[in-house]
């Protein structure tokens, strides 16, 4: 176990996979409140699963000669695209025949994931990566994350300022959005694509499980502590970037897996509030 | 007199499969609008095609140009897991004369905020919507309709979730916006003496026996008419009688 001096000392290891970690929790945590408000939290699993599936792929293609391929698609390329057809697929279509929605997306999650761990499998070079990349690692991360995910995440925020009034109006009420003329589909395929891009060069950067987890726990976190609208959106980004430090924090210090860390830290922060909540209505 | 909606030809239904023919009709200005039918009758589907939600399967609605609905939708059809305060409620009645990507102005918040003074909820402004009463949240989406300064009012079963005291209370706010605002009220309602006392126009539907009748009231709620919708042999001049009757009494 490290001592707090030669967490402090090590400043030059963890300083780059902080700030990587701090960003993807602060936007997952402010994009998880529409997840969970619009109860899709199984669309953020499916697209985690299918950006690993996009950086598996790309290792695949280079490592079996196909040159052409890898020099078309890196896994960031590769991720960033399957991601975001998987959500405009998930955004655009609503007939299913006789399957429901959900049962879709399961689909989507498990296809994804089985065709993750065959293709780690099948492939020696790349597999301690692919491993990261469904359980994240996050001790390291590449440089060029520490700028892409920034950027993406500033991108990402400012669009939905502009918007804000208009997500939620067609997350709480499709009708009344579409009587008075709101792009609606466009709106909704938007919002998804925008949590696709962070899933994509998040899940890369941190792994799957604990985006996944940044997603969804900061949100529901967020809802069982305050009533107020903008207030979950604030307290879900403190949140997100609380989950990913400590995650950080703890892993260094207890030498713990990072992403599975950063995963129980923000399962603690929900069950506190489910229990403060408890105590105040008790 | 100019048609705020004209249905010409209409046959409602979902997915291209036709439920009911309609008539003809056209809903002008000032006009009160009542749809009455049994539960599961095609009420809805009707206000929803009449809206614009769900298109018709044949035939054609005409709307004046710019006009504005304001909307009050059943209770139920909101989730509520949103933690929505009264007033970011009312704001979203705003909306239609707010573009995405603009922002509500002061003007718009002077509105919003009269709006809910006039339905007499300004002190519930900063409470969530899920934690009102079923009159409270009424109230709250007759403010959200007006918020957007509307020329026809749209009500889907405005008061199916309130008690008699909330019903008539509900109805006489309605009716003081609509002789305030001189908007259109069309409302739907499977209540026939709501529908007969507020409405001057009414329309019958009841696609299991592929019933429909609009018109005004007076040509509407006649003992043929109404026997043939509630497959009952009514007679309107003996039901005044004991009303008047019960009255005296």
């Amino acid at each position: 176990m490290a001592t707090f001096a030669e967490f402090i000392n090590s400043y030059f290891l963890w300083r780059d996979p902080m700030i990587v970690g701090a960003v993807t929790g602060a936007v997952c945590g402010f994009l998880g409140v529409y997840v969970a408000l619009r109860r899709i939290v199984f669309v953020s699993a499916a697209l985690t699963q299918i950006s690993s599936f996009g950086v598996g792929l790309a290792f695949y293609l280079e490592a079996y000669s196909l040159g052409l391929f890898a020099s078309l698609f890196d896994p960031f390329t590769l991720s960033i695209v399957l991601t975001c057809i998987a959500a405009l697929f998930f955004a655009l279509k609503r007939d299913f025949s006789r399957v429901s929605t959900e049962g879709v997306i399961a689909f989507g999650f498990l296809l994804a994931s089985g065709a993750v761990v065959i293709i780690g499998d099948r492939i020696t070079k790349g597999a301690h990566d692919i491993a990261n990349i469904i359980f994240g690692s996050a001790v390291v991360v590449d440089p060029i994350d520490v700028i892409i995910i920034p950027a993406v995440a500033l991108a990402v925020f400012i669009i939905h300022l502009v918007f804000y009034k208009d997500f939620v109006f067609v997350s709480f009420d499709t009708d009344t959005a579409r009587l008075f003329k709101y792009p609606v589909r466009l709106l909704n395929t938007g919002l998804l694509i925008t949590i696709a891009l962070v899933v994509a060069v998040a899940t890369r950067a941190l792994g799957a499980l604990p985006v996944f987890a940044l997603l969804a726990l900061p949100a529901l976190t967020s809802l069982v502590i305050t009533e107020n609208l903008k207030l979950v959106f604030i307290f879900s980004i403190v949140i997100g970037i609380l989950s990913a430090i400590l995650g950080y924090f703890f892993s260094f210090i207890l030498s713990l897996p990072t992403g599975a860390s950063m995963t129980v830290c923000a399962a603690i922060f929900f069950l506190i509030a489910l229990g403060w909540r408890e105590l105040r209505a008790g | 007199m100019p048609h705020l909606i004209r249905l010409e030809n209409v046959t409602i239904g979902y997915e291209e499969k036709g439920l009911l023919q309609t008539t003809d009709l056209a809903i002008e200005r000032g006009q009160f609008w009542g749809i009455l039918g049994p539960n599961g009758s095609g009420k809805s589907t009707l206000l929803k095609t009449i809206l614009g939600l769900i298109s018709p399967v044949e035939g054609a609605i005409e709307y004046e140009d710019g006009a504005v609905f304001g909307y009050v939708p059943q209770n139920e059809s909101f989730d509520q897991i949103y933690p929505v305060s009264v007033f970011e409620l009312v704001s979203m009645g705003r909306y239609s004369r707010v573009p995405p990507g603009k922002r509500l102005t002061a003007d718009d918040r002077a509105v919003i905020e009269d709006s809910i003074d006039k339905v007499g909820i300004a002190h519930l402004s900063e409470r969530t919507f899920r934690s009102l009463s079923g009159g409270e949240k009424q109230r709250s989406l007759l403010a959200r309709a007006i918020a957007g300064e509307p020329d026809i009012l749209v009500l889907d079963e405005p008061t199916a979730a309130v008690d008699i005291k909330g019903e008539a209370q509900i109805m006489s706010l309605v009716k003081s916006i609509k002789q305030e605002s001189g908007l259109s009220v069309l409302m739907v309602s499977h209540f026939l003496n709501t529908i007969s006392a507020f409405s001057d126009h009414i329309i019958l539907i009841d696609k299991d026996n592929g019933f429909f009748q609009a018109g005004e009231k007076s040509a509407i709620l006649k003992s043929e008419s109404l026997s043939a919708f509630f497959g009952l042999n009514l007679d309107m001049e003996r039901i005044k009688e004991m009303q008047a009757i019960e009255r005296l009494t």
